[in-house]
């Protein structure tokens, strides 16, 4: 069972992928077309999954959903990944100011959690979708920078590195030939873990209706599925099991690459 | 849901004639001969209603404060219409009744108004209720605290107490909306010797422990839960109230409210507090009484930014009224409660519609003739089709806006228009829309008070302030502004009327805002309450609300 | 211990001060003023408007504000709310009850709960059982715990009927003291789930790779050489010291559960902090956000330093050093 997880991760991950590049081919409708066929239920004629409030098909909008919720996870881990990599591992290496600021900035981070800060911020300064990625990316990189430090400070005095010094390679060139490589294991595993929890955070925060109205994410269909309930589950049941389902997934492929690159850091979730 | 405004509505008005026949009472027009309002005819009940029970009325937020004097918070007028009394009430025909104030008198040039106080009624700490509280009331709060009422105040000259019984307000200029404005929301009498001489009225300890002379005392506020009154056994009004109880629990979720009020946990749910998705659910069932349509009309609207080019023309914005399928907002935005805007007053004053003025015959929905009228202004297609880009703005805690937005951008794709839905918090929407005019079209409402002298000139009218609630379209039409003028200061109905429908007739035309919907109101009560729905406004006169076992 | 305790709350003023700061930059950057929300919707003048805003100090420039604000809180005064019209102190107070029972309930139930399932996880690792707790724990880890609010209350509330779907108690209620707080039991299962749900699954995780970390450790080996019960190993060995890393996950998270609680306290009404701060930042009522902000930072670096204190006291080898 668990040498099938990682294949059955990417598997689900690529398949969502691919659903998402190819949602304006696949999905029956223009996920922003409504109509008089309004709150219809999953398996009405023409429409799979049912339809909304005013009249947009459910699997459409999942289907265009899964662009928004995938670019926002992707691309806000990325960044964070490689702005966390390449300030901890600047702070392990050179120690001293660098390392205390960068030190008290993450502890800032520490204290006041992500989804907090974030509130504010999208409520203050609106949200759209590149909005939201700066953001979290913003939010996260603290997270990796630490990490990586950690991995940089004990890679630091490693053998391999010496030989490197001895050899007399330039600081820049020792961290990104020598100790990047073998430091980079906690960042991809942190950044797989990152995909997921930047999309439950895109979630809740159009779930709050800070989301961006203009684009068709699945966060902001349960914001809408909220009032409705009661009438018509099948709008808060689809993206719902939608997010879970891709969240799972990259919370799964976290795991297996912490278990294949790194044993030791088992216990960070 | 929410309707008109998330934090501060205002239904009583300024003042002012309304559609039922306060003809007579046109802002600034004398009012008619002095009137002498009969004492309060306690109108027997046979058997009399039952005494004793709690009951629950829901609210969807705490009150800003229960100092009814410095709010006009739509939660804290719910508390404090039980807490407090006006010197009148307002009945559901728009009819003055006394309350505090016995009977009253206004001399023949319509400035000097005399008012009778009602004698032995004591506020709820045991002291006694004076002229002086009145004096003090209007001249140290609400002249200085009250949003609305602060207006109010600066129109009088004089405040006096010749006697603890006599209360003369003496105006600069006639003014007849002064009665109507006297109710208890805008004008709630407060104890003097709890604010005199204690400092920051604002901050005073009233505001959180209320002493009135209302039907109901204060008990306990927790806050985020629940605020808890009980009867007042000295109330003025002897016999009344006759409920023990009544507590407003807080209920911020809007798909909660309902299910409250249909496991009867709950008793009242007022339209503002009311998910209009949950309409259709709780008018079937069996437990419920529902009420539409008392309170004063309001409107529902898109304005439209003149400063932006492609609205400029007036073709443009006609093609937009063409464009808009308004039927369905009604029925997919707002769960098919409103009345389809009719024109720029809407339907909500019947004695000021004309059949020239008609918007379903002047712009049935047609996306052709919407195009043409494009092609006309010169708002003309690019090579993918696009004709302009416009940013509509919208309060992203009023739901019913937030959809209604998404099909109108559906409607304006389909001529060529692309629209930027920008949901906001309400602070930002009112910089961006009334502070820095920074929008294309944006979704609002407005509440007519009673007329539309107080609550609808506003929208049309030349505005350069940049003040919240006001026209923000940069509209501009001195023949639009002169005809509303004079219909302020024109005493009769009819020759008001010919005013308004020939200023529509422009407006209909020129098109700065689109009338969307005409607000119609539902509200829910338990069948076990008997005595709900005296009042124009549906939060006064619960000392009047029994329940049947 | 008490110097560890005093410089490590020493070293949290500044993180606590930046907290502060962060909330004022953040006050002047944004758009959006207060005063409209406060002078309600019929045009107002501009005198009226002038004066709402000296009344609430919101005339100063935001440097100015901050001044004042630290100085007030110096003396232990976090301020006036101009959208409640109270004392912050107050109002938190009044709010905090709620959110802490919540909280303390969910933790409660995720110890009760995630810890037995990562042990039975641990001793039947490989089998389909552990497979099945650990993809479980991984579900209920990635769940929105908003939506899961959400489906509680329509299979527990709606379509069952056995919990009330809101609230704290029954308007109707008259009780008080013992009885009142009785009451809330009803009332508080379908919101702690609803928190706890992430935090049964973080838990269970832990638990067993913490537990499978312990069984293969020298000690466990000796205990089971010199022939106890599989049971006594499991609880004098095993779990003691798996305790450590367990114990650092529940610190760790509790602060953070506060901030958790406002998505759930939304879904449910309850009437909690993380609501407030959900309401204060809607309504920029900026002293009260900023003294929650403060709140949360606080109880995160108090959560922290008593897991450091137990973890500590959970083993000796490690000292008060850093």
């Amino acid at each position: 069972m668990t040498r099938l997880r990682t294949p059955l991760a990417l598997g689900i991950i690529a398949l969502f992928v691919l659903l998402a590049l190819l949602a304006p081919v696949i999905a029956p409708y223009d996920p922003f077309q409504g109509g008089q066929d309004a709150l219809k239920p999953p398996l009405s004629p023409g429409h799979l999954l049912g339809t909304n409030h005013i009249g947009q098909d459910i699997l459409s909008q999942l289907l265009h959903g899964a662009r928004v919720s995938l670019a926002v996870g992707v691309s806000a881990a990325l960044s964070a990944a490689l702005i966390g990599a390449l300030v901890g591992s600047l702070a392990g290496f050179f120690g001293g100011w660098v390392d205390g600021v960068l030190m008290r900035v993450s502890e800032f981070f520490q204290v006041l959690p992500r989804f907090v800060l974030a509130l504010v911020i999208v409520a203050f300064f609106g949200s759209g979708t590149l909005k939201l990625i700066v953001v979290l990316a913003l939010l996260s990189w603290p997270q990796t920078a630490r990490l990586a430090r950690a991995q940089i400070l004990s890679l630091r005095e490693a053998t391999f590195v010496d030989a490197g010094r001895l050899s007399g390679m330039k600081p820049l060139q020792l961290i990104t030939r020598e100790i990047l490589p073998n430091a980079l294991a906690p960042v991809v595993i942190a950044g797989s873990l990152d995909i997921a929890s930047a999309i439950l955070l895109e979630a809740s925060l159009s779930f709050f209706g800070l989301g961006d109205p203009n684009t068709v994410s699945w966060g902001f269909m349960l914001n809408f599925a909220q009032a409705y309930l009661r009438q018509a589950w099948w709008m808060a049941l689809f993206p719902g099991m939608a997010i879970s389902i891709v969240v799972l997934t990259f919370n799964i492929l976290g795991d297996a690459l912490n278990d294949a690159l790194n044993p030791r850091l088992r216990e960070t979730v | 849901m929410k309707k008109l405004t998330r934090r501060t509505f205002l239904k009583v008005s300024a003042g002012g004639a309304a559609a039922a026949g306060l003809a007579a009472c046109t802002p600034a027009a004398p009012a008619a001969p002095a009137a002498t309002a009969a004492p309060a005819a306690a109108t027997a009940v046979p058997a009399g209603p039952a005494r004793g029970g709690t009951a629950v009325i829901v609210m969807d937020s705490d009150p800003d404060t229960l100092n009814l004097g410095v709010t006009s918070n739509y939660s804290s007028g719910d508390v404090g219409a039980k807490l407090y009394n006006g010197l009148i009430w307002v009945d559901t025909n728009f009819g003055i009744k006394p309350s505090l104030a016995e009977s009253w008198t206004i001399s023949p040039d319509a400035k000097v108004y005399t008012f009778k106080l009602r004698q032995g009624v004591t506020w709820h700490d045991g002291k006694p209720f004076t002229s002086a509280d009145a004096v003090y009331t209007f001249q140290e709060i609400l002249g200085k605290f009250h949003p609305r009422s602060q207006a109010l105040v600066k129109r009088m000259k004089s405040i006096e107490a010749p006697d603890a019984n006599t209360l003369v307000i003496t105006l600069v200029d006639p003014y007849a909306p002064l009665l109507l404005q006297l109710n208890v929301f805008e004008a709630p009498m407060l104890p003097k010797h709890l604010f005199d001489g204690q400092g920051d009225v604002l901050k005073n300890p009233a505001g959180l422990k209320p002493i009135g002379t209302g039907p109901y005392k204060f008990v306990e506020w927790t806050k985020g839960a629940s605020v808890k009154l009980a009867r007042y056994e000295n109330y003025w009004e002897k016999g009344k109230p006759y409920l023990d109880n009544l507590v407003f629990p807080i209920i911020p979720q809007a798909a909660n409210r309902g299910t409250a009020l249909e496991t009867g946990e709950a008793d009242f749910l007022a339209s503002f507090y009311l998910p209009l998705t949950d309409v259709e659910r709780l008018s079937k069932s069996d437990k419920l009484n529902q009420k539409r349509g008392i309170a004063f009309p309001a409107i529902y609207f898109m304005m439209m930014n003149n400063a932006t080019p492609a609205l400029a023309k007036k073709e443009a914005r006609q093609a937009i009224a063409f464009a808009v399928d308004r039927a369905r907002i009604i029925t997919q935005a707002n769960a098919g409660i409103g009345r389809i805007g009719r024109g720029p007053f809407g339907d909500g004053f019947k004695w000021l519609l004309d059949p020239a003025v008609d918007y379903s015959k002047m712009y049935p929905r047609d996306v052709a003739k919407a195009k043409s009228l494009l092609d006309a202004a010169g708002v003309a297609a690019a090579a993918d089709g696009t004709r302009a880009k416009l940013r509509l703005v919208v309060d992203s805690a009023r739901a019913p806006f937030v959809t209604a937005a998404q099909i109108i951008k559906e409607n304006l794709k389909e001529i060529g228009i692309e629209v930027e839905v920008q949901a906001v918090e309400r602070a930002v929407m009112t910089q961006k829309v009334y502070t820095d005019r920074d929008y294309d079209l944006t979704l609002q409402s407005f509440v007519s008070s009673g007329d539309p002298a107080i609550g609808y000139h506003r929208l049309y009218v030349t505005t350069t302030t940049r003040v919240a609630s006001t026209n923000a379209t940069g509209y501009s039409n001195t023949v639009v502004d002169g005809l509303f003028a004079k219909a302020a200061v024109t005493p009769d109905q009819g020759a008001r009327a010919a005013l308004y429908v020939e200023a529509q007739k422009i407006l209909a035309d020129e098109m700065p805002t689109l009338v969307l919907y005409d607000d119609d109101t539902v509200n829910f009560a338990s069948k076990k309450l008997a005595g709900v729905f005296g009042a124009i406004d549906v939060r006064d006169r619960w000392e009047d609300v029994s329940l049947t076992k | 211990m008490w110097r560890y305790i005093l410089k490590r709350l020493a070293q949290a003023l500044p993180v606590v001060l930046g907290v502060i700061v962060f909330n004022f930059t953040l006050i002047q950057l944004a758009p959006g003023d207060p005063v409209t929300l406060l002078v309600g919707d019929y045009p107002a003048t501009e005198e009226y408007t002038r004066q709402v805003r000296a009344d609430f100090g919101l005339d100063q420039p935001v440097p100015v504000r901050l001044a004042r604000y630290l100085e007030q809180l110096a003396r232990g005064n976090l301020g006036f709310s101009f959208a409640n019209r109270m004392p912050v102190g107050e109002l938190i107070a009044q709010r905090f009850g709620p959110t802490l029972m919540l909280m303390l309930t969910a933790l409660g139930l995720a110890i009760l709960i995630g810890i037995p399932l990562g042990v039975i996880a641990a001793r039947n690792r490989g089998r389909l059982s552990d497979w099945v707790a650990q993809v479980g724990a991984l579900a209920g880890y990635s769940t929105p715990d908003f939506w899961m609010g959400q489906l509680l209350i329509l299979i527990f509330a709606v379509a069952l009927g056995w919990l009330p779907s809101q609230g704290m108690r029954s308007a109707r209620s008259v009780a008080t003291g013992m009885q009142a707080t009785l009451e809330v039991f009803p009332y508080l299962i379908l919101p702690a789930f609803a928190l706890g749900f992430r935090y049964i699954a973080l838990l269970s995780r832990i638990t067993r790779s913490a537990m499978l970390d312990a069984l293969s450790a020298d000690s466990v080996m000796g205990a089971r050489a010199k022939g106890l019960s599989e049971r006594r190993v499991l609880i004098a060995h095993v779990l003691r010291n798996a305790a450590l890393p367990i114990v650092t996950v529940i610190g760790y998270n509790l602060g953070l559960l506060i901030a958790g609680s406002a998505l759930i306290e939304t879904v449910f009404s309850w009437p909690g902090v993380g609501r407030l701060l959900f309401d204060s930042i809607s309504k920029r009522d900026y002293p009260v956000m900023t003294a929650i902000l403060m709140m949360v930072s606080i109880t995160v670096v108090i959560a922290n330093l008593i897991t450091d204190l137990v973890y500590a006291a959970l083993d000796p080898r490690v000292r008060y050093a850093r």
